[in-house]
């Protein structure tokens, strides 16, 4: 009786499917199926759902048009063919979970860089850099201030010329003014 | 020992230190675990070798294992989350590789496909065919890849893809759907 019954609604449905009329008045339904056709395809709608889905198919033309392009992404995607593993795949993990847990500082050290990467190691270098580079330039400059030492002159004095000296192109202290006067031992040789 | 015992069953033995119920385990998932990371990452040689390191975490970690879900989200979980570390740390490293102004071209090699095709025209055509899906799947978003391999290949349902990957079930609906029109449109199926 309900076979019978299942099998006019199926038997409509088909004369239906082309109609028209039926498809007008499926275009109010179709932004709502077409949300719901990749659950649909998955079937992880609810029966009563996916019931309604399966009828709205069967009348709606382009509804069904994108059921089937989902279709076709999922058959295509069983082409690619399966991979086994190699015959030693147990064989070395065995070997893998046998031997004992690296420790030590080299792991660690490896652990720590794939945490921070390499950017951060770059800016710690950089930093680095530039405080070896300012504390070798201000040590320079201080090395060079011996005439100062030998004509001592007033603190107000000492600080006008301080005050001008950024306007030298390498101000002492700088790491620019450390790098001239690494360069002009080069040339002079040390004092 | 009787190799259809449950998984759960095995875990149990596994963390006692029964080699014999681990290698049961590693044997009843290898396949399926092997070709989810091969289609994650598109490399064979790092497939096995991240597959070794799934199954080396699930003996490490044998007795952490409490069997509230299913055993295959716990183990899919874990693949999941190394893989997604090894794309992390290979990007790292191609930053180094500019870094010192070499360059590795990381493309899918033909020799990353099985042989076997009949004729050699048509396993031009199947590899060429292939070539073009890989390359389709290789470029969608992490998160999309990976649930669209979990549904496609392994058959999970929406609530195990939102376990393995964190994320609520209407999330992974979301991924689904923007994955699969992606590939629409890479696969030009229009």
């Amino acid at each position: 009786m309900i076979s019978s019954a299942g099998f006019w609604v199926e038997s409509c449905l088909i004369i239906l499917r082309d109609d028209p009329f039926v498809e007008k008045r499926c275009d109010m339904k179709c932004r709502r199926v077409q949300k719901k056709l990749s659950a649909y395809q998955d079937r992880e709608l609810k029966p009563q759902e996916q019931e309604e889905v399966s009828r709205h198919l069967l009348t709606c033309r382009s509804c069904r048009e994108e059921y089937e392009k989902l279709d076709r992404v999922w058959l295509t995607l069983g082409e690619l063919e399966e991979i086994s593993p190699s015959p030693w795949f147990y064989p070395q993990l065995a070997r893998r979970f046998k031997e004992p847990r690296k420790r030590g500082l080299l792991p660690a050290l490896e652990h720590i860089f794939q945490i921070i990467g390499a950017p951060a190691i770059a800016s710690i270098i950089l930093v680095i850099g530039l405080a070896v580079g300012t504390y070798l330039g201000s040590s320079l400059a201080r090395r060079d201030l011996s005439p100062s030492q030998t004509n001592p002159v007033s603190d107000s004095q000492s600080a006008f010329f301080a005050s001008m000296s950024v306007f030298d192109p390498a101000p002492p202290g700088t790491f620019a003014e450390g790098y001239l006067r690494m360069a002009s031992y080069g040339e002079k040789g040390p004092r | 020992m009787d190799k259809q015992l449950p998984n759960e069953e095995l875990m149990g033995r596994i963390a006692k230190g029964d080699e014999c119920a681990f290698q049961i385990l590693v044997e009843r998932h290898q396949v399926s675990l092997l070709n989810m990371i091969y289609r994650f990452l598109g490399d064979r040689t790092k497939s096995q070798d991240l597959a070794q390191e799934v199954f080396l975490r699930v003996w490490q970690g044998a007795r952490d294992y409490s069997p509230t879900a299913k055993f295959a989200t716990w183990l899919y979980r874990i693949a999941a989350n190394l893989c997604l570390n090894e794309l992390k740390s290979s990007r790292r490293k191609r930053w180094l590789q500019f870094f010192h102004a070499y360059t590795e071209k990381q493309t899918v090699g033909e020799e990353d496909f099985p042989n076997g095709s009949p004729s050699p025209e048509d396993s031009l055509l199947a590899r060429e065919r292939r070539r073009q899906i890989t390359t389709a799947l290789q470029s969608l978003p992490e998160n999309q890849r990976m649930a669209l391999i979990l549904k496609r290949y392994d058959d999970l349902t929406y609530e195990e893809i939102a376990r393995i990957l964190s994320c609520s079930v209407s999330a992974v609906e979301s991924l689904l759907v923007r994955a699969k029109k992606n590939l629409q449109e890479k696969l030009n199926i229009l």
